[in-house]
Parts: C-alpha cells; structure tokens; sequence
C-alpha cells in the first residue's frame, strides 16, 4: 500500500532549509506530485536538491559581501594600529587612572566607537560601490546593522580572543605589526590574520539578511509598496525642502567627515621622509602627494555622508557635490602639513590649522550664498504707502553671539598652546576662524553660470594648494630637522658620559636634558631620605662567608631608580635628578619610546656567589593597572675590569596580574625569590641590579612599585 | 526552455507542470527547486512574472505560484530564437560519422 503523505522529515528539512517565500509553493507541489503517484525516493531527491540550490543560491548572493569584507578587512591592522597608538596615549591614562573602576564603561565605549567607526566606513563604502553599481538596499534593512555591528564586533571579537588563547600558540602574543602602514595592510603574518577574522565575521553577521536586490526588482516592490501605503508622506522629501537649519546640520556633517577623514588618511600615510638629508626635489614631489592625499580623502569622506542613502542631499543637493568639494578641498589640502607639525609639537599646527578653516568658510559662505542669505521682505501686499513704512526696519542692536564665542576659542587656544597641547589649540583656532570668516565673508548676489563656477572652484584650488605644498614642505624639512637632532642626542647619551666634553654633544645633550621634547631625555629618582653611602656591616658580610652561617644579610633597599628610553643603557651625566618614591612619582614617556626602569643598589664590598645560596626581593606594589610585569636580577662585579653580570632570572609581580589585581589605595607588599646557582662563571658581586619588564600597557608609564628590602640566604 | 514552456502553458504555469513540461522535453528527472530558483532570477530580470494563486486540498492547503510571461520575456525569445536561426542556417550540413 502506497502512502498518501510524503516522509515527514524531508518535509521539514525542505520547510527550513529553503527561503520562506519559496517553501510554501515548493512544497505543495511536491505534495501535488507525490500524490499523483511519485516515489519516496523521487521526494527525497527533489528535498535535497530544492537544499542544495537554496545554499547555493544564498552563498552567490552574498559573493559580494564576502569579497568586500575580505578586502575591507585588510586594512584592519593599519587600524588596529592606529587605535592602539589612542589607547595608549598618556592623556587617556590620565583621564582614565583617577576614575579607577569607573573609567571601565568609558573605556568600552571609546573601544567600541573606535572599532565601530572602521565597520561603519566599511559598511558605507559597501552600500555605495553597490549602488554605484546598479544593486539597491532596502532603508530599513540597512539601519538595523549599522545599529548592531560595534556589538556584534565586540562579542566576536571576545570569542575570537578567547579561541586564540586556548591555543598556546596564540597570535597576539610577541607578536608585532610592520612599521608602515602599507606594510600593515599587506602583511599576511598570524598576527594581522587574527586581527582582521573578527572585522571579516562582523561584516559578514551583520550584512548577511541585507541582500542587495537590482533596480527592477526594487522598482517593482516599489510600486508595490506605493499601492499600499500612498498616504504615506516620504521623509527624506519633507527634508528636501532646504530648511536651513537641517542644510546647516548637514554641511556640518560633511564638512567634518571630510576633516576626520583627511587627519586619518595623513596619520597613516603622512610621515617624515627615511632619509636624513632628504633633496628638495624628493619634498616636493611627498608634499604634492601629501596635499593630494589630504584633498582626496577629505572628498572621499564627504562623499560617502553625501550618497548615504539617509542624507537629504542624495537625491535633491542644494549645490553639487563636485562643487562643494572643491570648495571643501581648499581646507583640507591643509590637513597633512597639520599633522606633520603636531607630530612634532609644534605650534605652527594650529596656525595651519586657522589658515584652512578660514579658507574653507569664505568658499563655503558664497557658495552657500544662495541657501543661507536671508528672504527679503515681501511688501507687495500693502498699499504703496504702507509698503514704504514697512520696508524700513527698526534699528536693534546687534546680537551677536558668535562674538563671544570667537573670544572663548581664542583664550582657550591660547591656554592650550601654553600646554603644548597642540592639537586642541589647533581644533579651537580653526572654530573661531570658521566662525569669524562665515560671519564676515562678503556675499555676492551674482549669480554665475555653472561652468564658470566649476572653473573658478578649480582655479581657486590650484591657487591655494600652491601655498598649501610649500607649507608642507617646511613642514617636511622641520621635522627631519627634528629627527636628526633627536638622533644626535641619542647618540651623545648612548656614548656612557664618555664623549661628554664633545662640544657638539654636549651642546646637544644639554639643551634636550634642559628643554627636551616635552620633557627630559632620562630620570634618576633617589629615595626620599638624604643619600648616604651604605656599606653593609662588614661583620654580616663575612658571617656570609664565614662555614655554618644560617642567618640571612637583610639590605634595606636605598638606591637610585633608572627611568631611561632605548638605545641608551644608562641616564648619562646630564639627567634629571629628583628625590621620591616611585609609589607617588608620575613618570613616563614623552614621546612614542617606551620608558625602562631599573632600581640600583651598591654593596660597597663584594660577596662570593658560592656563599649565597638565594635573594630575596621586596617589593611594594601601588600601581592601579592591570598587567603582567616581571622583574628580573642581575649581580654584577663592579670591581672587576669586565664587570661580569649573573641574571639570576625573572619572576612576575603577581599583585599586578589581571587574574589577582585589584586597586590599592596602600601599598601591596610582595616577595620574588631568585634562586642564586653554586656554580657560575663569576666569583663575587657587589652591585643589585633590578630590572622591570614591563608589558605593553606600562610601556609609556614607569610603574609604581618600588623596591623595599634585599635578603640574601647562606648557602 | 523555462520561458517557452511558460508560454506553453500560459495560465496554468505553475511548479508541477512547468517540471513535467521540461521532463517530458529533457527526459530526465527535473528539480523543481531548481526550477524555481531559474523562474525567480527570469522574475529579478524582468522577463516572467508570478503571482499566487489560491490554496487548494490536494496540495496540504498550500498555494500555487502561477507564472506569466512578460512583453521583455517575450521580446527575448523572438531574440533568442532569431539568433538561433541565423546561427544554424550558416552552419554547414553536418553528416553523422563523419570526421
């Protein structure tokens, strides 16, 4: 007896492994068929291969998606290397460190705009390359990933870590970007590999119901959609209407991506020439490449809010796009020489930084002109007496709050300036400028033809990326300029003090030890009390060495501590000295070189290795950053000609471990045992030498753990 | 092969006889979700259009999705088989067997 209802399994295969539009119809003419008198088996094949088409119909329509977030993701690494180079800024710290445990959720929040704004790009650039080429994307579909995708990153993200760190072998660990951009985005190391799968799974969870449909099929919904809901007012319409307000709003938009975007485009692709006697031929092609860079990216970041498929100006622009971003890259042709002079902290940035803004507000004043001018009067209704009464206004006195707000930017960069803070001087002279030059640019009522507006646009940018070059090129020069004289007192401080009467050298040495760059080139911190030459009790010393001692030699810690930057290996003779405690002295780096510290304490008589058996370290630990830092010791024979070391090994600081730290308000005590062997190739040694390895989260701050007391066991 | 059949059968051109059209012309078995998946990309392209019809017993209470042909769908086939045409007349006698 045949059966009149087909395999109920395959049914439910076929009802969730198909699209649902297509199911429904698919299944009930298999039904029909089976039926009218087909096989089990005939249903079972037509199941599989209904699942097999639907898999492969659903993985082709996404072929695009897959391809762009591959390619997308290439520049994770770049980013992730620009995002580190924020996180680990020693303003955020400072921000950060009084909040304690509050500072977590602005923390979070920064990582995830910051991871979020890179997806956000991608997901823009994404919808446009498809529009541009034909495909178009529901409004509502769209929304819901861009709300979704820094959350779905994190929680990817946290999987993948934790993924990585099953394996022993994890990527992230002593691994290290290439130094270029360039070499970051092509890099296919483990490490940029590991970076760009979360960015790449991301893209792909949140854009996979978001299929791309064509024009024909859009435009039949459309009409569908029309039909049923023709009451429905269009809200991008009602925008439409150039309310001035909004068509402000807007221009603000636009006029900052392409600020935001020309800054991330010179921090990654704008730096200082290799060479240290770069030709002016080599600087002026980087600096016309330099200026291209910062037009192009500006224009690419205002092009990717003008097209987005939310911004009123897509379909019915008060001016043309071309138009406003010629205008628009007169300011940011500026944008790279910015940058280089931030880099080397130097004021010109925020004179730079005033130039553009005043450039870019008189273009966009008068080619706004025609949007923002304010309506005449309409009298036409009066009598002709009344219409001449009505014409005249009343005199007011002027309100005008832009005023005040010019002072403030001023005074406020002013401060800023004071405190080497650069780039905020630079953000704050920029808004006064804008606001001063929109308030006073003189708008013409002419009114020209299109094609000798593109030309004067164009004419008008050429003449100003003139300057814009040469300003960059000095930009260029001053900052090798810098870098040599950097390298040059490096130099001098690595020579050991010896080469210290050099006149050159020392001139060098001393005005960076005096002036530096934000600060000194090397710290000695003393402790608190006077320094007093400490000799151990010699009596204790040769009860060390003396058969049958069992009691250990306890040496209170009072030596000097090393705050120092690689290469140099000491602080040289022009250091600052101070006198403090590392548990409340805030030390770190001025620059992008990471700090090392070193504690030294001097025995004043040596004591023989075979006598003592293990060292004791102890220390006190007041630094509120979870991390992982070691410390390592070395004992050293001063006294011989060679100075032969011993390193006896490192050990971890267990309070400061993410799995055991929590945040002192006292000093957490901690003891390190270093094991001393009986067998080694010196004899004796009269120097401690403590290093702290530091992690990548102390790498710019000395920690604050200070050492308390030595204990040496007889063998 | 899809669309001529569609034209073949004209309002009655659903899944199950538009799949028994093409079996009877391929003699073979036909997947009807394939079938499907094709008459839904001719739809995207603009050269079919469906519409659902009304659930009857026979198939579990489920709807029928008719297919029609569209004047672009139309206008293709005419294309199709006119370059076909062309193509096969200038084609020169073909013998069986012969290298």
């Amino acid at each position: 007896m045949k059966r009149t209802e087909p395999p109920q399994f395959a049914t439910r295969m076929l009802e969730h492994c198909t699209p649902a539009d297509r199911h429904e119809v698919l299944s009930g003419d298999l039904l029909e068929e089976f039926r009218s008198g087909r096989s089990e088996a005939w249903y079972w094949r037509q199941v599989f291969a209904a699942c097999a088409v639907s898999w492969t119909e659903s993985l082709r329509a996404r072929i695009p998606l897959f391809v762009f977030a591959l390619i997308w993701s290439m520049l994770a690494p770049a980013w992730k290397v620009f995002i580190d180079g924020i996180e680990s800024a020693p303003i955020i710290d400072r921000i950060l460190d009084p909040l304690g445990i509050l500072g977590a959720p602005p923390l979070l929040a920064g990582w995830l705009l910051l991871n979020g704004s890179f997806l956000w790009a991608g997901m823009l650039v994404y919808i446009l390359t498809l529009s541009a080429c034909g495909k178009v994307f529901r409004r509502n579909e769209v929304r819901r990933p861009f709300l979704l995708v820094p959350f779905v990153y994190a929680w990817v993200f946290g999987a993948w870590t934790f993924l990585c760190m099953l394996d022993w072998t994890t990527p992230f660990e002593n691994g290290t970007f290439p130094a270029t951009p360039l070499g970051q985005i092509t890099g296919l190391g483990a490490l940029e590999d590991a970076m760009r799968i979360p960015y790449i799974i991301a893209l792909l969870a949140v854009f996979w119901n978001v299929i791309p449909r064509s024009k024909h099929a859009a435009l039949s919904e459309a009409e569908m959609e029309q039909a049923d809901s023709a009451a429905q007012s269009d809200p991008v319409a009602l925008i439409a209407n150039f309310d001035p307000f909004a068509v402000k709003r807007f221009f603000a938009l636009m006029v900052g991506a392409g600020v935001i975007n020309a800054m991330i485009a010179g921090f990654l692709l704008c730096g200082l020439p290799e060479s240290h006697s770069p030709t002016l031929t080599s600087l002026l092609i980087r600096a016309v490449i330099y200026v291209a860079v910062g037009a192009l990216a500006g224009v690419g970041g205002a092009w990717i809010y003008w097209k987005n498929p939310a911004s009123p100006f897509r379909e019915n622009p008060p001016i043309p796009f071309p138009h406003f971003a010629l205008v628009c890259a007169t300011a940011w042709v500026w944008v790279p020489c910015m940058i280089i002079f931030s880099e080397q902290v130097s004021p010109a940035a925020a004179l730079v930084a005033m130039t553009g803004a005043l450039i870019l507000a008189n273009g966009l004043r008068s080619v706004t002109a025609s949007v923002f001018v304010p309506a005449q009067h309409d009298t036409s209704y009066l009598a002709p007496e009344e219409a001449e009464i009505f014409a005249e206004s009343l005199y007011r006195a002027p309100h005008e709050v832009h005023g005040y707000l010019i002072a403030i930017c001023v005074y406020a960069a002013g401060c800023a300036l004071a405190t080497r803070s650069n780039l905020t001087a630079a953000a704050l002279l920029a808004l006064g400028a804008f606001l001063f030059a929109w308030k006073r640019t003189f708008v013409q009522d002419k009114v020209l033809e299109s094609s000798k507006v593109y030309k004067r646009g164009a004419l008008r940018l050429a003449l100003i990326a003139i300057p814009a070059v040469l300003v960059t090129i000095w930009a260029l020069l001053d900052g090798v300029a810098h870098r040599n004289h950097l390298a040059e007192v490096n130099m001098a401080l690595a020579d050991n003090g010896t080469s210290a009467n050099d006149g050159a050298q020392q001139k060098a040495t001393d005005q960076a030890s005096t002036n530096g760059v934000g600060g000194y080139e090397s710290v000695i911190l003393w402790p608190l009390p006077e320094k007093k030459q400490i000799i151990p009790p010699l009596t204790a010393q040769e009860s060390l060495l003396a058969p049958g001692t069992t009691r250990p030699l306890i040496i209170p810690f009072d030596g000097p501590y090393w705050y120092i930057q690689p290469p140099n290996e000491n602080p040289g003779p022009k250091a600052h000295q101070a006198r403090g405690t590392p548990l409340g002295a805030d030390i770190e780096s001025s620059n992008s070189v990471p700090l090392t510290m070193e504690a030294h304490q001097t025995l004043g008589t040596a004591i023989h290795i075979a006598r003592c058996r293990e060292i004791q370290v102890g220390i006190e630990n007041r630094d509120n950053k979870a991390g992982v830092i070691a410390i390592a010791v070395l004992l050293t024979d001063t006294a011989s000609p060679e100075k032969p070391a011993l390193y006896l090994g490192q050990q971890p600081i267990v309070s400061t471990e993410p799995e055991h730290f929590s945040f002192k308000t006292m000093p957490a005590s901690e003891t390190l045992y270093f094991a001393v062997p009986e067998s080694t190739k010196i004899r004796k040694f009269n120097e401690i030498n403590v290093m702290l390895l530091s992690d990548v989260e102390h790498a710019l701050i000395a920690p604050k753990i200070a050492i308390r007391q030595f204990k040496l066991f007889p063998r | 092969m899809l669309l001529l059949a569609v034209i073949h059968l004209g309002d009655e051109a659903y899944g199950v006889p538009i799949s028994r059209q093409l079996e009877a012309s391929r003699g073979r078995d036909v997947s009807v979700g394939s079938v499907y998946a094709a008459l839904e990309r001719l739809e995207a392209k603009g050269l079919v259009t469906s519409s659902l019809g009304d659930p009857t017993p026979e198939r579990g209470g489920k709807a029928k999705r008719y297919f029609r042909i569209t004047k672009e769908g139309l206008r293709q086939v005419h294309e199709t088989r006119r370059v076909l045409t062309k193509l096969w007349q200038v084609l020169p006698e073909l013998r069986l067997g012969s290298r």
